[in-house]
Order: structure tokens, then C-alpha cells, then sequence
């Protein structure tokens, strides 16, 4: 087990992309790291970097104090579970959890012992003469894990490996790596894009967008405080609503929107003071907005809107919503899916919600929760 | 539906299938099976075509053409010519394929060492056999660039010696039908998935291992075709042998299929040819099963 540092890492190809600017990252000792962001924002790169799979431009990578910049892969005392399971199709389970070993020149008998050991761990014992076109998708995760465990590496590095798993099998999965991490306490940097996964499973999460790091912090602080419109928008699902409006006197004003801060706002984020007159953009979360002819938002003001579509999930509904105000892109390619053609804003409104699709309504809003950034930077205020 | 009709439904979707397949059918019953049948006939006959009426001659003829030792040396040229020719292609087809999905080799060489290296294929046999003749003349190339390396010290008669022709024939072949175990294997080789040396890497695999553990097996489906392929191809290799030494000098290069020639267009014995056509036949059916079983385990 070790700590795994990245000072300053940059990686520019071939064509002058720069793929990983000035990445600096601490992962302790035992920590689960989830690396994540939209496509193309170089988190798999940076785990290619750190397993030695793709070199490092310039910078310092440390893994158990020592420099692996320059080492081989094999030389680096880490493990990797790719995103395709890498498992050999002509080996059998067994064959392939005691490939390393194998290479390594360890004798049978020890092979035997360890990759047994953890077949049992993994559940994997019935199945170690069987062969990955045998086995269901959750199995072959497993025996990649298996592969990765047998080497005892200072370090896992695991490449999006649920995203080839159905929805079900994937939350399933998602807690047997979680404790299967806990119980032998190794460094696991973990990418993926699904941010449901990076916040469900790390202990910290690392935000990255276009190879530059925004925020890494715990999945509670990230959701709570992102450091940017771009994190905020990121981190939950759906994104948060982000728009743009005037700040006049205590008021967000915007066509038709007129929002009131309360003066613990601006008690909280002093600086928005200096924004009276200008204009800033405001975020809401789809769960800080509620049906005004509820309970639950009764005590909350309210903003007119028009109901373009529901998505009706049993425990709650997705209400895509017309707000009289100018969406702001938080930069997530992912987010604007989330938007339909006709609407600007999404809403969690509570299963005995009756709205319907069309109709004008007036959703309450807790201005308590609103998210406020720099209209040029994107910075949260 | 009256029953009359249900089974005039039945019968006409019990013969469609037939009647779409007859055309290929026929075809192939006029072109291969017709043959097949009349060659097999003819090995049974005495005087077989000359005669109008051949008589019956049992197994005469296939036991003449197994009491004859330039049946067993041609069987033999045969056997060695194939092996030789399937062990080199593969594994030359195997070096160069390497080489051409080769990241460290630059990719403007790598286009033209493409290019290079299929050219064999786009020769016909007729002409590669013109051209190994030209380079293996005593006073050609081949000789005069051995002698200058001192290799040998003097002219060697590659087609004309007892000694140096099968291995001659042999090596024209190699160089003529290396191609197509190359392209093969090279469009396996793209296929064989990157994460899986990535994977090797991580595990500390050497480049020799990657190559045991991860490409030979990846190839084996490959490999184990193209060669079964080649092997029945090149069993039935005429031209280049006819051109190039005929046979000869004094059998030395002499195959089934240029046995089975000369006893039929030389010797006129079209029915001892034919025992030998059958044999030739015999065998390549063995192979053929042994191939079909292949793909169906797969």
C-alpha cells in the first residue's frame, strides 16, 4: 500500500493537444480517489500516466515515495482493471488470475494457493476452469479484480470498470468493489464518468474538465460547495439549473424572474455585494425546487413556469420545465441532455405531485440553496 | 384449407429450398462432380478414353501405380514440398506481419515494406516459375551474388542438380505463397485487442512472452486454417514445378501432380493417371474433412 503523487503532470501529444495541464494530485495511503469528468477531460490519460502506459510529458509522479516517471509499468507496484476486463479469452479464469505469477516465475503449487484464495474472496471458486465467454459480465469483473488482487500491488488503478455492466448489475458491483476496497484497505484510483459511481464509492472525488483539475474534495463538499459552474453542473443528477440575471438591490432579476435574497445570501458570500447592478449567475438544484401547491413548498417564493414534460419514476418526478430566464451552459457536454428541446430547467418534484405537462405553474423555490458565479469566470462567489 | 391443398402447401415449401439451390447445384454437378465420378470410373477401366469399350480392370491399376517407386518418390517430393512450403510460409507470413503492425517501425517504411512484401501475389504462377528460372540460371543473380559472398565457390545448377532441385522448387513456392499467411495474419493481429498487452505490461510480460502467451494463441484459429488451406493448395501445385524442372532431373522433383501428368499426356496411360488423380483426390478429401471439423468445432 502506498501514496500515489502527481506534482505538476502534464501530457502534450504529438499535435501540440495538451491533454493533462498541470495536474497535481495526493492520494493517501488506503484512499479511494474517483477521478471523473465528461468525455475527452483526460481522467483515463492520467490513470494511463500513472500506470505507465502512456509517458508523462513532464512532471513528477510518486508512488510509495518512490519516482516512477521514467519506471515500466511492471516496475511501478500497481494494478489495473481495465474498462474492457482485458481478461484472455483462451485462458481460464484460473489461468488468468495466475497469469502474473506465472510470468513471474512462481511454482504451481503457490500459484495455486494464492489465486484459491482469492477465488474464494470473489466467489469465483466454481468458476476458475471455466473461460471469460462463459461468464456473465458481473463474473468477468470479478475475476479482472482477481487479477488485479493477486499481484498485492502498493495501488489499484481501475479504468471505468462497470461501464460495460446493465444498470442493475452496475449497482451491485458498484458496492462489491466499495467494500471489497474497504476490507483490504489498498490506494485505488478509480475513473469514470458516471457521477452517480464517483459519488457513491470514493472517499475523495477529482474533478477534471479539458485536462485541468477543478475541485477534489469529499462527494458531500463537492455537492454542496463546488468551486465553479462547472462542478456544480457536473455533480448531481440532473445538473443544476444555471441562469443568468441581474442583481438589483436584494432581487434576481431576469424577464420575468424576480427572485429575492435573503441577507444571510449575501451574509455568506460577501463578496456578491459587488455585484449589485451587474449581472451573475445563479444555480438551483432540480431538488431545491418544489410544487408550490405542496407542503413542502408552501414556505418557499415562488417563480412562474411552464411544464413541457414529466418523467414519472415512481419515487419522484423529473419535471422539465420553461423558466423566463437565460440558461447558462456549465460547460458539461453530458448536462444538456438533460434539457429537452423546449425546456430550460429541470425540477424534483415529490410522487404526489400533480402537474401536469403544459400547464403553467409556479414553483417554489429555496433561495437558501442558490449557487452564485462569476458571469465571466464561472467561480463561485 | 382442404387437405388436398395443405399438402400441395407442404410439397411446394418442402422443394423451394431445392429449387433455389438447383442452379449452383447443377453447376457444380456438371463442372466438379461429373468429373470427380468419370476420373473415378476411368481408374477401375482398362484403356480408359482410348478405348471404346474398356473392360473392367479391378484394382490393377492403383496396384501398378503403388509398385511403381517414382509414385512413392513423387509422394514423398510431395509430402516434403508441402511441409516445407506450409512451415515457411507461416512463418515467414508470421516475421513479416509482426514487422508491418510494428508501432516502432516508421509508417512511411512500413507502407512501402507493405507494398514490397505482397508483391509475390500479384505475380501468376507461370511467371514466378519464368523468373526463378532467370535468377537461378548457373550464370544468373543467385549464383553471382553466393559466389561474391563466398557461399560458394562455384556455379551451382539449382534446377539441374538431383541434389539442389526439390530444394529449389520448394524455395521458388515459399517465396511465391508467403503472402497470404502475411495478410492474414496481419489483419488478426489488428484485431487482437490492445488492453491485452497493456495488461501483459502491467504484469511485467517480455516481449517473447507477449508473443506465447497473447499473440500465438490470439492467431491459432488463423493459423490452424490457413495453413490446413495451404497445405491442400500447395499439395496440388503444377505449373511452377512443370515449368521449372518438369519433374526432373531423373524424378528429383517429380510430385503426384506431375506424376499424374505424365502418365496421362505422356505415357497416354489415362487410366493408371487416374488411380493417381484418385490418390491426389483421397487425400486432399482426408484434409478437407479434417478442416470442415475444424471450422465446425469453432
Amino acid at each position: 500500500m502506498a501514496e500515489v503523487v502527481l506534482e505538476n503532470i502534464c501530457k502534450t501529444y504529438g499535435n501540440n493537444f495538451h491533454a493533462i495541464d498541470q495536474l497535481n494530485l495526493s492520494v493517501e495511503d488506503g484512499e479511494f480517489l474517483i477521478l471523473v469528468g465528461p468525455s475527452g477531460c483526460g481522467k483515463s490519460t492520467a490513470l494511463r500516466m500513472i500506470a505507465g502506459l502512456e509517458d508523462v510529458t513532464s512532471g513528477s509522479l510518486r508512488i510509495g515515495g518512490v519516482d516512477v516517471v521514467d519506471m515500466p509499468p511492471k516496475d511501478r507496484d500497481i494494478a489495473m482493471v481495465f474498462q474492457s476486463y482485458a481478461l484472455y479469452p483462451h485462458m481460464t479464469v484460473f489461468e488468468n488470475i495466475a497469469f502474473s505469477m506465472r510470468l513471474a516465475g512462481k511454482p504451481k503449487a503457490v500459484r495455486k494457493k494464492r489465486v484459491d484464495e482469492i477465488a474464494k474472496t470473489l466467489q469465483l471458486t466454481s468458476l476458475l476452469d471455466s473461460k471469460p465467454a462463459n461468464l456473465s459480465g458481473g463474473q468477468r469483473q470479478r475475476v479482472a479484480m482477481g487479477r488485479a488482487m493477486v499481484r498485492e500491488p502498493a495501488a489499484f488503478l481501475m479504468d471505468e470498470p462497470l461501464s460495460n455492466l446493465d444498470a442493475k448489475l452496475r449497482v451491485q458491483m458498484r458496492a462489491e468493489i466499495t467494500s471489497l476496497q474497504k476490507q483490504l484497505g489498498v490506494t485505488t484510483i478509480y475513473v469514470t464518468h458516471d457521477q452517480t459511481e464517483a459519488m457513491t464509492m470514493g472517499d475523495r472525488v477529482a474533478v477534471l474538465k479539458g485536462g485541468v483539475l477543478q475541485q477534489v474534495d469529499t462527494p458531500k463538499r463537492l455537492y454542496e460547495s463546488p468551486v465553479n459552474a462547472f462542478v456544480a453542473g457536473f455533480i448531481g443528477s440532473p445538473s443544476m439549473n444555471l441562469f443568468e440575471a441581474t442583481l438589483t438591490g436584494d432581487e434576481l432579476m431576469s424577464g420575468a424572474l424576480a427572485i429575492r435574497l435573503q441577507d444571510a445570501a449575501f451574509v455568506r458570500r460577501p463578496g456578491l455585494r459587488s455585484y449589485a447592478g451587474r449581472k451573475v449567475v445563479f444555480g438551483i438544484r432540480p431538488e431545491d425546487l418544489y410544487d408550490s401547491s405542496l407542503e413542502s413548498g408552501r414556505k418557499y417564493q415562488t417563480i412562474p413556469a411552464r411544464v413541457t414534460s414529466i418523467e414519472e419514476l415512481g419515487s419522484e418526478h423529473i419535471v422539465h420545465l420553461n423558466i423566463d430566464a437565460v440558461r447558462v451552459d456549465s460547460g458539461d457536454p453530458d448536462a444538456v441532455q438533460d434539457f429537452g428541446l423546449a425546456s430550460n430547467a429541470v425540477a424534483k418534484f415529490e410522487p404526489v405531485s400533480t402537474v401536469l405537462s403544459g400547464s403553467e405553474i409556479r414553483v417554489a423555490l429555496d433561495d437558501a440553496k442558490l449557487h452564485f458565479f462569476d458571469p465571466e469566470t464561472h467561480l463561485t462567489i | 384449407m382442404t387437405r388436398q391443398k395443405r399438402s400441395h402447401h407442404k410439397l411446394k415449401r418442402a422443394v423451394a429450398p431445392y429449387l433455389y439451390l438447383s442452379p449452383s447445384l447443377l453447376i457444380i454437378g456438371l463442372l466438379m462432380l461429373l468429373p470427380m465420378v468419370t476420373v473415378i470410373a476411368y481408374s477401375f477401366q482398362n484403356s480408359a478414353v482410348l478405348r471404346r469399350d474398356p473392360s473392367f480392370a479391378g484394382l490393377k491399376h492403383y496396384q501398378a501405380i503403388f509398385d511403381d517407386p517414382v509414385f512413392w518418390a513423387s509422394l514423398w517430393h510431395t509430402l516434403y514440398f508441402t511441409c516445407m512450403s506450409v512451415i515457411f510460409h507461416m512463418t515467414i507470413g508470421m516475421v513479416f506481419a509482426l514487422m508491418l503492425n510494428s508501432d516502432r517501425i516508421n509508417p512511411t517504411l512500413r507502407n512501402i515494406l507493405r507494398v514490397l512484401y505482397i508483391l509475390p501475389w500479384l505475380f501468376t504462377a507461370v511467371i514466378i516459375a519464368v523468373i526463378w528460372r532467370l535468377l537461378l540460371e548457373p550464370n544468373g543473380v543467385v549464383n553471382s551474388i553466393l559466389m561474391q559472398i563466398g557461399i560458394i565457390g562455384s556455379k551451382v545448377e539449382w534446377f539441374s542438380s538431383p541434389e539442389t532441385a526439390l530444394h529449389a522448387v520448394t524455395f521458388a513456392n515459399i517465396w511465391a505463397g508467403y503472402p497470404l499467411f502475411m495478410v492474414s495474419l496481419l489483419a488478426g493481429l489488428q484485431g487482437i485487442p490492445k488492453d491485452f498487452y497493456e495488461a501483459a505490461d502491467i504484469d511485467g510480460a517480455k516481449a517473447y512472452q507477449k508473443l506465447i502467451f497473447i499473440t500465438i494463441p490470439q492467431l491459432m484459429p488463423i493459423i490452424i486454417s490457413i495453413s490446413l488451406l495451404d497445405f491442400i493448395w500447395t499439395m496440388q501445385v503444377f505449373p511452377l514445378i512443370w515449368i521449372t524442372t518438369g519433374g526432373g532431373p531423373i524424378y528429383s522433383t517429380e510430385v503426384l501432380s506431375t506424376y499424374t501428368y505424365k502418365l496421362a499426356f505422356s505415357s497416354y496411360n489415362l487410366s493408371q493417371a487416374s488411380a493417381s488423380a484418385v490418390v491426389i483426390l483421397l487425400i486432399s478429401l482426408g484434409l478437407t474433412l479434417f478442416y470442415i471439423r475444424y471450422q465446425k468445432a469453432r
